[in-house]
């Protein structure tokens, strides 16, 4: 409810007859809850300028807020006073009114920012009881059958409901009541659950005058990097996988993930990663009003042993910054063109050719094993097989002449059949018939083209008219 | 004075002083007719198709150039025999540097497209070990020659070879510039109809020919007519080879060997044979 409609004397659950009746001029519209939490969410994830872990509330806490774990986070503003008194300012410039609690626990913290009156309110540690004691029974997260019940027994306060024994209180209600309870007073955990994966290392930097360029941004998630790079040497990883958040100023956050190929902590190359990323997403296009903050997290790190520098380099640390250079490209082409269009030929058991290979992106820099060559394959395979004509002087035997693509082929020499049939094992997981068995041939016309073409089906066995398929160019 | 003569650089040390040996077909007569003796390193060598057919044909001799390239035991030893063979057997392996192929997914304007995907196992067949492939796909023309300068500038490649549709002057200057400070050969797949001057150092327009039979009929070693279009510092050429995948290695088409070669065309081959 915004300050008008307070004004106006509305209240939460107010029949519209009776809203209609308070307020005249009120325009009645059908609620967009998706709307509503897509803006929470944006929210919450603007928040994570504070702390990384930010904690969208679920149905039962009523869904109209979030948690901010501001552990250890505090001091980077100078206290919880002036995070709090930061957090209120910001939220006001974005005309959104907050109400705004720290306590020990998620529980309290919820109970004090719907039920005290004082808004940004900081509970000193300890004072959960005392503070929760006074607190009426909704302020426990309960639901409403719950509620319903303790307000027909009398319970009006928390308090009277703390001075009560608990074995009744347990063997009366379900669980939740006591749940409940011990939360607020931080007798159990409650874990929160973050909106966003928490990175392993975080560094955010907050701009005195809002960023709008390029240059400045690299520039900045580079002094980042440094700072980061300090903890990663500490603990002997490297980062393989870093999120870049640009915090706008109108609260807008753009985040961008950069994966690497092998762990890293080296500062030019993640700066250039971000240019690239940069650069290909066109991201500084939609600047607004600039950035006002750049947060750089480690979201995957893994072990890195350092490197010793040697007067007389060794091979195998030629080899190593071989491949680490051999790395640093396949980063560079996958942000700048994309994660799936750098990729790799991966070898896969089967003799069904279109089976026979996948084509993964690059994640890592291990060398795959491939098979000698044993048969011939075609350098080219047609991503679907494509029909044709064909004549043939025995209706199984070799090809004489085809038509593909509008021009007719006369064969001078075939080889095969080289006979593979499906994989039965598949088809029949899916319960349907098993695809026809097929004969390739290995065909050369009078200039020396090469084509794979297959007859599909056994005759007699499976088809009555077999059909002829092109499937591949050979070099 | 001798010493100081032996000291100083060669007439074509400017650039590839520091470079490595050209890449050598294993073939005299490509070799000899060939100013550096065998494909320059750092330069840019263009591969034409002679149709839009022979377009397998060409790549297919791009694949064979890159897994010359990248069997150096092999080179070596059809190259300049024993004592490099005792040099490159003698030390352990080396990290296998990858072999890009820098491909357009978006089609070629004037010419079609690639006529499928690539295949591993065709790759394979040819010689050249697909695990040291890495497939770029790029979406436009910027995309192709941005990621074909990057890859050459990181160097750490082991050859970079790319499809591209048109190509200026200017830009093939600087793709040229760019392969030479980086002492890597470039290979380019042009479209048939090629025309335009380019700065590449070699160009070579590929047609199909009658593959090689043993002697059960099967299809054992593709054949390719070469002909040397352009090259700087040196004269054209044609041959017809035939390459063997196991060995890497090129041969010229024996006179003898195909009755279908002394048919037509085949003729110049013979006498590019007889020459060498």
């Amino acid at each position: 409810m915004n300050q008008a409609a307070e004004n106006a004397g509305l209240a939460i659950g107010d029949s519209l007859a009776d809203a209609r009746a308070k307020a005249g001029m009120l325009q009645v519209g059908a609620e967009d809850s998706g709307a509503g939490d897509a803006a929470l969410c944006r929210l919450a994830l603007w928040a994570t300028r504070y702390t990384p872990t930010a904690s969208s509330w679920n149905e039962e806490n009523g869904a109209d807020g979030f948690f901010l774990d501001i552990e250890g986070a505090a001091h980077l503003f100078g206290g919880e006073e002036s995070l709090m008194a930061d957090l209120a300012g910001r939220l006001n410039r974005f005309e959104l009114p907050a109400r705004l609690a720290v306590a020990d626990t998620p529980g309290m913290a919820w109970a004090l920012s719907r039920f005290h009156a004082g808004s940004p309110f900081i509970l000193p540690s300890g004072c959960e009881a005392a503070a929760l004691a006074r607190m009426p029974i909704a302020a426990l997260r309960l639901s409403p059958e719950t509620r319903t019940v303790l307000r027909r027994l009398g319970f009006k306060s928390v308090g009277a409901l703390m001075d009560t024994p608990r074995a009744p209180l347990a063997a009366r209600f379900a669980a939740d009541l006591l749940k409940r309870l011990d939360q607020a007073l931080g007798r159990v955990e409650e874990p929160l659950v973050p909106i966003v994966a928490p990175p392993v290392y975080h560094s955010v930097h907050y701009a005195l005058e809002p960023i709008v360029t390029q240059q400045a941004i690299v520039a900045r998630a580079c002094r980042l990097m440094q700072n980061l790079t300090h903890v990663l040497v500490r603990d002997g990883v490297g980062a393989r996988a870093l999120k870049l958040s640009l915090y706008r100023v109108d609260g807008a956050v753009k985040t961008f993930g950069i994966g690497l190929t092998l762990p890293t902590r080296s500062v030019s190359h993640v700066a250039r990663l971000i240019d690239l990323k940069l650069d290909a997403l066109a991201a500084m296009q939609d600047t607004g009003f600039g950035f006002e903050a750049i947060g750089l997290a480690v979201t995957r790190a893994e072990p890195m042993s350092g490197r010793q520098t040697e007067l007389h380099p060794s091979r195998a640390a030629e080899d190593d910054v071989e491949i680490e250079c051999c790395a640093a490209l396949i980063d560079s082409l996958q942000q700048r063109l994309g994660v799936h269009r750098v990729r790799k030929f991966k070898p896969v058991p089967s003799h069904s050719p279109e089976r026979a290979e996948t084509l993964p992106p690059i994640e890592d820099m291990a060398a795959l094993a491939w098979p000698q060559p044993d048969r011939a394959r075609p350098l080219f395979l047609l991503p679907h097989a494509e029909p044709t004509e064909v004549t043939a002087l025995v209706p199984d035997g070799p090809p004489r002449r085809f038509s593909w693509r509008g021009v007719t082929y006369d064969i001078a020499g075939a080889q095969g059949p080289e006979r593979i049939a499906a994989e039965w094992w598949l088809n029949h997981r899916q319960h349907c018939d098993l695809a026809p068995t097929r004969d390739y041939y290995l065909v050369e016309d009078g200039k020396g083209r090469r084509f794979w073409l297959y007859r599909e089906g056994l005759y007699g066995r499976e088809t009555a008219a077999a059909r002829w398929f092109v499937h591949g160019l050979f070099a | 004075m001798a010493e100081l003569r032996r000291l100083l650089p060669g007439p074509n040390s400017l650039h590839h002083g520091w470079h490595e040996k050209p890449l050598s077909f294993g073939l005299d007569a490509l070799d000899s007719h060939l100013p550096e003796g065998g494909l320059a390193c750092g330069a840019l060598h263009e591969i034409v198709p002679a149709t839009q057919a022979a377009l397998p044909a060409a790549f297919g001799f791009l694949v064979a150039l890159l897994a010359r390239r990248s069997s150096p035991s092999l080179a070596a030893f059809a190259k300049s025999g024993a004592d490099d063979i005792v040099h490159s057997f003698s030390l352990p392996p080396r990290v296998r540097k990858p072999v890009l192929f820098i491909v357009p997914a978006y089609g070629w304007s004037r010419c079609g497209h690639l006529p499928g995907r690539i295949f591993g196992h065709g790759l394979n067949s040819l010689g050249f070990d697909p695990s040291r492939a890495i497939l770029v796909e790029t979406a436009h023309r910027k995309e192709t020659l941005w990621a074909l300068v990057e890859a050459l500038r990181s160097g750490t490649p082991r050859a970079v070879a790319g499809a591209i549709d048109r190509l200026d002057l200017k830009t093939s200057q600087k793709l040229h510039l760019a392969a030479m400070d980086a002492g890597l050969p470039l290979l380019l797949l042009r479209p048939s109809q090629t025309l335009e001057s380019s700065a590449a150092a070699t160009r070579w327009r590929v047609g199909t020919a009658p593959a090689a039979r043993d002697r059960f009929g099967l299809y054992a070693h593709p054949r390719w007519r070469l002909q040397l279009e352009r090259c700087r510092n040196g004269r054209p050429g044609e041959w017809v080879v035939e390459y063997d995948h196991v060995t890497h290695r090129f041969s010229l088409v024996a006179a003898l060997a195909d009755h279908s070669l002394s048919r037509g065309s085949g003729a110049s081959s013979l006498k590019q044979a007889a020459r060498s």
